[in-house]
C-alpha cells in the first residue's frame, strides 16, 4: 500500500537532502512500507512540523519540536519537506 | 475484600459517594522516557528502575498509594508512542491494560517540552472512554528552553485537570493528587486517522504554548552533539570504554577483589571458620562440607562475596551513570549499519549494552524491538556473545593481567562469532527487520540519589539471586565430588576439554558451574588463573568458550518465558556447538601460529 498523506503545492525535497543546520517544514511522508507513516506521525513528524537537520552521517539525525530523532537513510528519503527559504 | 468509600466526579457532574469493592486502579500512561516511573515512585513510595532512555520499563509494575482518604492501586506501564496500529510488544502491554479494563482512571504523564506529541496520545487515550488527568512533567526543562504552557486554558479545552509537575523533585504532586478526584473523560475530536489527531494537536498546541525566542545552549546539549558525531563520538566511546576498564576491570576486579579475597576472606573469614569448624565440629564431613575444597564458606561464599560482588558493584555504579546520562542510545547511530547485516537495526544496541549488566534483564528489553525476527536474533546474540557484568569483569581481571593482545583476541573472536551467527540468522530466519527510527534522550547530569538507589537495589538483587545459587552450586559440586561424579565428568569431557580445547581437566567442572550461573563459572576460572594453573593461551580459550557457552539457568528460563521452550532449546542447541568449535578453532590457530600471550 502506498499513499501520500498531505502535500503542499510548491516543490518538496527529501529530508535526507537537507544540509546540516537547515530548517524545513514537513510536507508529506510516504507510507511504504505500511505503518511507517503512522510511526513517524506518532513521533511528531506531521505535515507542518518544523524540522532541523543536525547530522547526516553515519545516520541521519534531526530535530523536531524538542525531540532528537535518529533514522536510517531510507526513512529520511521518505520524508518530504519544504526548506524554510521556500516557505518565506 | 475491603470496601472504600470515595467521592467521585463523573465528567463535570456533581460529586457522588461510591462504594468500591476494590481500590481505584490508576494507570500511568505516556510516551517513553517522560518520567512515568518517577511519578510512580513519588505516588507509591516504591522505587522502580528509572533511567534516561526510552524502554527502561518493559513490564507492568503495581503499587499502593494513599490519595486523600482513598487507597489506590497505581499501575506503571511501558511507554507508548501510539495505542493504535502496529505497536511493539511493550506498547501492546500498555494497550492491554486499557482495553482489558485493567484501569479505572488514567494519568497521562507528558513531557512538557513535547506538548504536540502528548496531545496526539491524549486523543487516543480519550477513545478508551476513561476519566483522565494530564500531568505536564519536566516543566523545569521546558522553561529552560523558553517554553511555557497555559495549563488553565488547556484544561478548559480538554475538560480534564492539567497539572504541571517536576516529578524528580516532587513538585506539583499535591496538585496531582487533588486532581485525581476531578478526573474526567477528555474532550477530543472524533477524528479517526492519525493525521486528524495531528492537525488538532497542532492547532491546540499553537493556542496554549508560548515559545520565547531565547533558548540557551546548555553544556549537556553540547555533549549531546559531541557524542553522536563520528569525529568526536568515537573518541568519546573509546574514553568511556577505557574508564569502564579502569573502574571495573582494575579497581573492582583487581584492587577490591584482592582486598576481599586475600585479605578479608583469605586471612580473616576462612581461617577463622576453619578453626571454628574444627574446634566445635571435629567431623571430617563437616569440615569438607563447610570449609573444604568445595566448602560452602571457602568456595561458595568466597566466590560470591569476594570475587563477584566487588566487580558487580563497581560495574552497576558505572553502568547506572551511563544509563542516567542518556549516552547509551546514542551509540545506536554508530551501530545501525553493522546491526543491519545481522537482521537488526540500531535500536538493538539498547538490549545488547544492557546485556552487559545482566543478560536475563536484557532479554526482556528486546520487547522494544519492532519485529519477532529482530527479537529472536537479539535474544540469540545476547545468549551467545554478551558477557554479563560479573563475567565481563572476570575477563578483564584475568586477561588484564595477561596482556592487551589477549584481551583483544577474545573480544575480536567473540564479536566476530556474533557477527557471523547474526548474519546467518538474518538469512535463515523468516520475517523482516524494522526500519531504524529512534528517539534520542537528552543528555542529563545523572542524579546521585537515583544512581545510588539503583545501584543499591541491583546489588541487593544480585545478593538475593546469586548468593543462594552460588551456595546451591557449591553443594551440588560437593555432592558430585563425593559421588565421584566430578572425576567422571572430567574424564568424559576430557577429549573435548583437554584434547580439542587444550585446557586443564579441571576446567570441565567449571563449565558445569557456568551453566548454573555464568559468573559462578567465571569466578571458578578466575581462581584457576589466580593460582597459576592457566597459561595465557589457555585463559583466552577458556574465557572465549565460557563467554560463548550456554547462558545461565536464569537466562534460559527467561528465554523460554519470552519465546517458548522450543526456541529456548533451539538456541542452546545452536550455541553449544558454536562455543566449543570456536574454542577448538582458536586453540588450534593460536598453537599453529605459536602465539604466547
Amino acid at each position: 500500500m502506498s499513499c501520500t498523506l498531505l502535500t503542499f503545492t510548491s516543490k518538496a525535497v527529501p529530508l535526507s537532502s537537507l544540509a546540516v543546520g537547515e530548517h524545513a517544514l514537513v510536507s508529506s511522508v510516504s507510507d511504504a512500507p505500511a505503518g511507517r507513516a503512522d510511526r513517524l506521525v506518532s513521533l511528531g513528524i506531521t505535515p507542518g512540523a518544523v524540522v532541523t537537520m543536525l547530522q547526516r552521517f553515519p545516520g541521519v539525525v534531526f530535530f523536531c519540536d524538542q525531540t532528537e530523532l535518529a533514522v536510517e537513510r531510507a526513512v529520511a528519503d521518505a520524508i518530504l519537506v519544504r526548506p524554510m527559504e521556500d516557505v518565506r | 475484600m475491603s470496601c472504600h468509600v470515595v467521592r467521585e466526579h463523573v465528567g463535570a457532574g456533581p460529586a457522588v459517594l461510591t462504594l468500591r469493592s476494590r481500590p481505584l486502579r490508576v494507570a500511568l500512561v505516556g510516551q517513553p522516557n517522560v518520567g512515568k516511573s518517577v511519578v510512580f515512585g513519588r505516588l507509591t513510595g516504591r522505587y522502580v528502575t528509572v533511567s534516561n532512555y526510552p524502554g527502561t520499563t518493559v513490564a507492568i509494575t503495581k503499587g499502593r498509594a494513599l490519595v486523600g482518604a482513598e487507597v489506590c492501586d497505581i499501575i506503571d506501564t511501558p511507554g507508548v508512542n501510539a495505542l493504535e496500529g502496529d505497536v511493539s510488544e511493550d506498547e501492546r502491554i500498555t494497550r492491554d491494560v486499557l482495553t482489558s479494563d485493567g484501569a479505572d482512571l488514567i494519568v497521562q504523564v507528558a513531557d512538557a517540552r513535547n506538548l504536540r506529541r502528548a496531545l496526539m496520545l491524549t486523543a487516543q487515550i480519550a477513545r478508551f472512554g476513561k476519566p483522565m488527568v494530564l500531568a505536564l512533567n519536566m516543566v523545569d526543562e521546558a522553561w529552560a528552553r523558553g517554553i511555557s504552557i497555559d495549563a488553565g486554558d488547556l484544561s478548559a479545552v480538554l475538560g480534564i485537570p492539567v497539572v504541571e509537575t517536576v516529578a524528580i523533585d516532587g513538585q506539583g504532586f499535591s496538585d496531582l493528587r487533588e486532581a485525581l478526584a476531578r478526573a474526567a473523560v477528555a474532550d477530543t475530536p472524533a477524528g479517526r486517522t492519525s493525521l486528524d489527531r495531528a492537525a488538532w494537536a497542532n492547532d491546540l498546541t499553537g493556542r496554549v504554548r508560548r515559545q520565547s525566542a531565547l533558548s540557551l545552549s546548555r553544556i549537556p546539549d553540547l555533549i549531546a552533539r559531541a557524542t553522536r558525531q563520528p569525529l568526536t563520538g568515537l573518541p568519546i566511546l573509546a574514553v568511556v570504554l577505557y574508564a569502564l576498564y579502569l573502574f571495573v576491570g582494575v579497581f573492582g576486579a583487581q584492587t577490591l577483589v584482592k582486598l576481599l579475597e586475600d585479605g578479608v576472606f583469605g586471612r580473616g573469614i576462612n581461617p577463622a571458620s576453619i578453626w571454628l569448624v574444627d574446634r566445635f565440629m571435629p567431623i571430617p564431613f563437616a569440615h569438607d562440607f563447610l570449609v573444604g575444597q568445595y566448602g560452602l564458606i571457602t568456595m561458595g561464599l568466597t566466590y560470591a562475596i569476594a570475587i563477584v560482588l566487588p566487580v558487580v558493584t563497581t560495574f552497576f555504579l558505572m553502568f547506572g551513570f551511563l544509563e542516567d546520562s542518556g549516552y547509551i542510545p546514542r551509540l545506536a547511530i554508530f551501530c545501525d549499519r553493522i546491526f543491519r547485516v545481522m537482521g537488526l537495526n540500531g535500536k538493538a544496541v539498547l538490549p545488547m549494552v544492557l546485556g552487559l549488566g545482566c543478560d536475563t534483564m536484557a532479554t526482556m528489553t528486546t520487547r522494544i524491538l519492532g519485529t519477532p525476527k529482530e527479537r529472536l536474533i537479539a535474544i540469540l546474540l545476547l545468549a551467545l556473545g554478551i558477557p554479563c557484568s560479573a563475567q565481563l569483569a572476570t575477563i578483564l581481571g584475568i586477561l588484564g593481567g595477561v596482556s592487551a593482545a589477549a584481551l583483544a583476541t577474545l573480544f575480536a573472536v567473540v564479536l566476530g562469532q556474533m557477527f557471523l551467527v547474526g548474519w546467518l540468522a538474518a538469512r535463515v530466519l523468516k520475517g523482516d527487520r524494522s526500519e531504524f527510527i529512534m528517539e534520542l534522550p537528552p543528555i542529563r547530569w545523572p542524579r546521585l540519589g537515583n544512581l545510588l538507589t539503583k545501584t543499591r537495589l541491583r546489588v541487593w538483587w544480585y545478593l538475593g539471586e546469586a548468593v543462594p545459587l552460588f551456595l546451591a552450586g557449591t553443594v551440588l559440586l560437593f555432592v558430585l565430588d563425593r559421588l565421584g561424579a566430578l572425576i567422571w565428568i572430567s574424564r568424559v569431557a576430557e577429549p573435548v576439554v583437554t584434547g580439542l580445547l587444550g585446557l586443564p581437566a579441571a576446567t570441565a567442572q567449571i563449565l558445569v558451574m557456568g551453566f548454573l550461573r555464568r559468573d559462578y563459572g567465571a569466578a571458578g576460572l578466575f581462581q584457576l588463573a589466580h593460582t597459576g594453573q592457566l597459561t595465557g593461551v589457555q585463559a583466552v580459550v577458556a574465557l572465549t568458550v565460557m563467554t560463548l557457552f550456554v547462558p545461565c539457568v536464569a537466562n534460559f528460563l527467561i528465554m523460554v518465558r519470552e519465546r517458548g521452550l522450543r526456541v529456548g532449546l533451539a538456541i542452546v542447541g545452536v550455541i553449544t556447538p558454536v562455543a566449543l568449535l570456536t574454542g577448538a578453532g582458536l586453540n588450534y590457530v593460536l598453537h599453529a601460529l605459536d602465539v604466547h600471550f
